[in-house]
């Protein structure tokens, strides 16, 4: 297999797998998959509603090596930033860190689009929440 | 299709697809299923009637009948039986005659971004991997969960056929090449999902006999 040593690193070391409540208003969730192999990707944040930084990052990918690296990588990337800048990260970021050959690109772009995916949740939630919690109040 | 060519045998211009219409020779085979197998080029096909021809043509292409005959015909007859059963194998399938009509249409098949899974299936497949690492780790308790899975899943393949057949009339029924086209376009990306959905099912299967095995 020519995977990278980056790639079988966070393959055999996964940062951040695990998942965030789902429920938590602070919490935002990406599951996304790519039908040509099947492979899907979950991935959540966790936001301090203060200041706008994520201060917790999860995955679980099932898929191929460079899949959960990728989402490992991503995980590792978000923490610290603010929505806004995650929402800059681009998966060749992620294909120049990985050294990710051409076919697996992919892989980079399901990582890409689960943050994406997990911050458009974590977006809507709030927006939900402000009048609904005003309501409540 | 390309069936206007000269008799290689008696040079009569456009001799016919598979014997020549005047010296009776059998003339180099057409790659096109459907034009190989006289059908018109639908979707929607007859499992009878292409089992008929498959049948008709088998015995008329059958190599005894051509012991006696020149090289050049043998070498048709092989491979004409050869295209024939490739035809027939993949027409009678209808998902792999959808793939074969929308590849020689100029479709690529594969090629999608992940946003074309719909989120409520993602869901769906999500919970069932998991529970197939469970299974994999040794809790039996997950079987129930697959079973179920396994069951939806099955059910959803069954929808999507029926919304294929459907597709695959209105296909038949246009008249110009656009509106065609855009019925293929359609029928592709239902053939995507289908391919996604028989997958997981696939592995599902593979998991539960290995554990009975
Ligand atoms: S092969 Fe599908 S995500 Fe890597
Ligand atoms: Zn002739």
């Amino acid at each position: 297999m020519a995977y990278s040593d980056k790639v079988l690193d966070h393959y055999n070391h996964p940062r951040n797998v695990g998942s965030l409540d789902k429920k938590d208003p602070s919490v935002g969730t990406g599951l996304v998959g790519a039908p040509e192999c099947g492979d899907v990707m979950k991935l959540q944040i966790k936001v301090n509603p203060e200041t706008g930084v994520i201060e917790d990052a999860r995955f679980k990918t099932f898929g191929c090596g460079s899949a959960i690296a990728s989402s490992s990588l991503a995980t590792e990337m978000l923490k610290g930033r603010t929505v806004d800048e995650a929402l800059q990260i681009k998966n060749t970021e992620i294909v120049n860190e990985l050294s990710l050959p051409p076919v697996k690109i992919h892989c980079s772009v399901l990582a890409e689009d689960a943050i994406k995916a997990a911050i458009t949740d974590y977006k809507a939630k709030t927006l939900d929440a402000a009048p609904a919690s005003a309501q409540s109040a | 299709m390309a069936s206007h060519h000269d008799c290689w045998q008696c040079g009569t211009p456009d001799a016919g697809s598979l014997f020549c219409r005047y010296c009776n020779s059998l003339q180099a085979p057409t790659p096109d299923y459907y034009v190989f197998l006289g059908l018109p080029r639908r979707l929607a096909v007859d499992p009878a009637i292409l089992q008929k021809q498959f049948y008709a043509m088998s015995r008329m292409l059958h190599p005894d009948r051509y012991t006696r005959r020149s090289e050049q015909e043998k070498r048709y007859s092989l491979e004409a039986s050869s295209i024939l059963n490739d035809a027939y194998r993949v027409l009678r399938d209808p998902i792999a005659r959808a793939e074969y009509v929308l590849r020689e249409a100029g479709f690529e098949i594969g090629e999608q971004r992940s946003k074309d899974v719909p989120p409520e299936l993602l869901e769906e497949v999500f919970e069932l991997n998991m529970a197939l690492d469970e299974l994999r780790a040794g809790d039996s308790e997950v079987l129930p969960q697959l079973q179920e899975s396994r069951h939806n899943f099955k059910l959803m393949l069954a929808r999507i056929d029926s919304v294929l057949e459907e597709h695959f009339q209105r296909h038949d029924g246009q008249q110009d090449v656009a509106s065609r086209r855009a019925v293929l376009e359609q029928i592709r990306n239902v053939l995507h999902r289908r391919r996604y959905i028989s997958n997981l099912v696939s592995e599902v299967d593979k998991q539960l006999s290995s554990r009975n095995a």
